[in-house]
């Protein structure tokens, strides 16, 4: 008689059931928690679609009660010059990924799968390379590219950029190769192929993956810049969006809106590759740092 | 004789062309980090030896031995500096590492939406610094901004605090903004670890009676050490190099209230055009944290031993 109950607790409950269970109070404390971390971003879109008169306004309008288009769109699509600094960032940002990879995945296939003298040197100095400021290499690049004219330049970005992309690239890449097994490896190439056969046709396919949480890291990075681009350009023409930004943030009075107004496009692409890639991005996260 | 020969012969022969295109892999790499990356830093380090100005920069700069290192580590913010980089790194790190474990355990059990959720935080972490940067100065703004309205509203602060311009605020509010910016980091990489423990432990430990806070002190933390090893050496080298958020906050000012070496090192080369101190401040740096890179790689390999 009593054993009436047991098969009811025992038996697996559907997911909607369990999660019932559980209770939609994680998730409620999960918005919360997103809402406060997250403000800072909501902010500058909500500054950014203000009327000038409602940004100074004390205590400050947390809802957007008002939007005023036209201003945003007055200081960006309207604006050939922020136009030019985001081509500018697409075409540094797209340069840097498509050269990091070319240099980076034979690399890492090498130093993952083929016998080489003084792999384990090259591999910390790959290692070691990531612990470089940036800094570091922007004063030094700073008198070499003013002496090669590589200065104001975009390809002269990319190739700054590269410098700290590629050992990133090659640390984050090389778990990938290792992820694939010796023996196939090994039977790619006795089948005849050239080495660079096997790793181009076999191989490289097989890592797409991780070729592209390292596509979305060197674009991130290199989107991201700011130190490199205001040492290496002076000229509004080469300057990519984030010294863009910065060149308004420079003066001492800031139009709080304008500069809200390019955050915002700046931000745009990086958030779309975050919320659309996410698994890539958290699989190189940890694929970098801890495992390797 | 004359069979065996070539195949002698032939067996190197064929080896070599496959070990030399093994090379070929690696090389043009191994080229552009020479030129690009092994140079400029040859070249950082004999500018720290040479009194390196505007006016010597492309003409042959005397050299000077020791003085550029003497003179940095005489100058007037360079105290100032060394102790708000240790600061900044401190604090930056006790708190991401906190915050980044109070939401990687909150997370580690799935619940309705936790996955998306989860994936919002890296928001924060992937756009520009410029451009958070830029947000959380108008947030730290003196008259409208909304840091000062909720601690005023919540009587935490009598006056308007002006913080990126108050010597006084100014390395806070810039250790504020690197804490939300590294949460993410940390919130990925624990929370990874954490979904990697084994979860008999938590069964036995649930049967033994252990409660929430039991599990996690006695179960989780013991288990996670090589994982917050490996998070805090990281973000160590990390926070030390930092340099767009302190550039953009409060660019090292007032007064290099907030400087730290990286912001120094831009103001004395950009700023001031001591190519030489600026080579010279970073080479110490680059020491410090070569030292910290064997330490890094050493703890990991330990790891893999064990």
């Amino acid at each position: 008689m009593t054993s009436v109950p047991v098969p009811e607790t025992a038996a697996p409950r559907p997911r909607l059931l369990r999660w019932a269970q559980v209770g939609y109070s994680k998730t409620f404390f999960s918005v919360i928690f997103l809402m406060i971390f997250l403000f800072p971003l909501y902010w500058m879109v909500v500054t950014a679609l203000r009327p000038q008169s409602e940004i100074f306004a004390y205590p400050p309008h947390f809802l957007p009660l008002t939007l005023d288009w036209s201003y945003f769109r007055s200081v960006t699509f309207g604006n050939p010059q922020l136009l030019r600094y985001f081509s500018n960032s697409l075409i540094v940002g797209g340069g840097t990924t498509l050269f990091t990879l070319l240099l980076a995945a034979p690399a890492a296939f090498a130093l993952a799968h083929l016998p080489l003298r003084g792999k384990n040197f090259l591999l910390l100095l790959s290692l070691s390379s990531l612990m470089f400021p940036v800094i570091m290499l922007a004063t030094p690049l700073f008198v070499i590219f003013n002496q090669l004219g590589l200065t104001n330049s975009l390809f002269g970005l990319v190739l700054a950029n590269t410098t700290v992309t590629l050992p990133f690239a090659i640390t984050v890449l090389r778990p990938f190769f290792l992820g694939i097994s010796h023996q196939l490896v090994e039977a790619a190439l006795i089948d005849g192929t050239s080495t660079f056969g096997a790793f181009w046709r076999i191989i490289l396919p097989l890592t797409l993956p991780g070729l592209l949480t390292t596509a979305i890291f060197t674009f991130l990075s290199s989107w991201g810049d700011l130190l490199l681009a205001v040492t290496l350009t002076t000229q509004d023409t080469y300057k990519p969006i984030t010294a863009g930004i910065y060149s308004y943030i420079g003066s001492n009075v800031i139009r709080w809106n304008q500069v809200m107004s390019l955050s915002t496009i700046a931000m745009l692409p990086p958030m779309l590759i975050t919320l659309v890639l996410q698994r890539y991005v958290v699989a190189g996260l940890t694929a970098g740092a801890v495992k390797e | 004789m004359a069979i065996s020969s070539p195949l002698n012969s032939a067996q190197p022969a064929r080896r070599r062309p496959i070990r030399l295109g093994n090379y070929l892999f690696i090389l043009p790499a191994i080229v552009f980090l020479l030129l690009f990356m092994a140079y400029p830093i040859a070249l950082n380090i004999q500018m720290s030896f040479k009194d390196v100005t505007a006016s010597t920069l492309l003409v042959g700069a005397p050299w000077v031995g020791l003085k550029n290192y003497v003179d940095v580590i005489h100058n007037p913010a360079f105290g100032h500096t060394v102790g708000n980089t240790i600061v900044f790194t401190l604090a930056s790190l006790v708190f991401q590492i906190a915050i980044g474990l109070a939401l990687a355990v909150f997370y580690t059990r799935s619940f309705p939406g936790s996955t998306y959720m989860r994936g919002l935080y890296l928001l924060a972490w992937s756009i520009p610094i410029v451009v958070s940067g830029t947000v959380w100065r108008w947030l730290f703004d003196g008259e409208s901004g909304v840091i000062n309205y909720l601690l005023r509203s919540l009587h935490l602060a009598g006056d308007r605090i002006y913080w990126t311009s108050d010597a006084n605020f100014s390395l806070a509010a810039v250790i504020v903004v690197n804490i939300w910016l590294g949460i993410p980091f940390n919130l990925s990489l624990l929370l990874a670890a954490m979904q990697g423990l084994p979860q008999e432990v938590y069964e036995a430990a649930e049967i033994d009676g252990a409660t929430k806070w039991q599990q996690f002190r006695y179960v989780t933390l013991p288990l996670l050490r090589p994982a917050l090893l490996s998070t805090l050496v990281l973000g160590l080298i990390y926070t030390i190099k930092v340099f767009d958020v302190v550039f953009i906050t409060t660019a090292g000012g007032p007064l290099d209230s907030s400087q730290v070496v990286s912001t120094f090192a831009y103001k004395l080369v950009f700023q001031q055009y001591q190519f030489g101190q600026g080579a010279a401040l970073l080479n110490m740096l680059f020491v410090l944290l070569l030292a910290l890179a064997v330490l890094y790689v050493r703890s990991i390999s330990r790891e893999e031993r064990s």
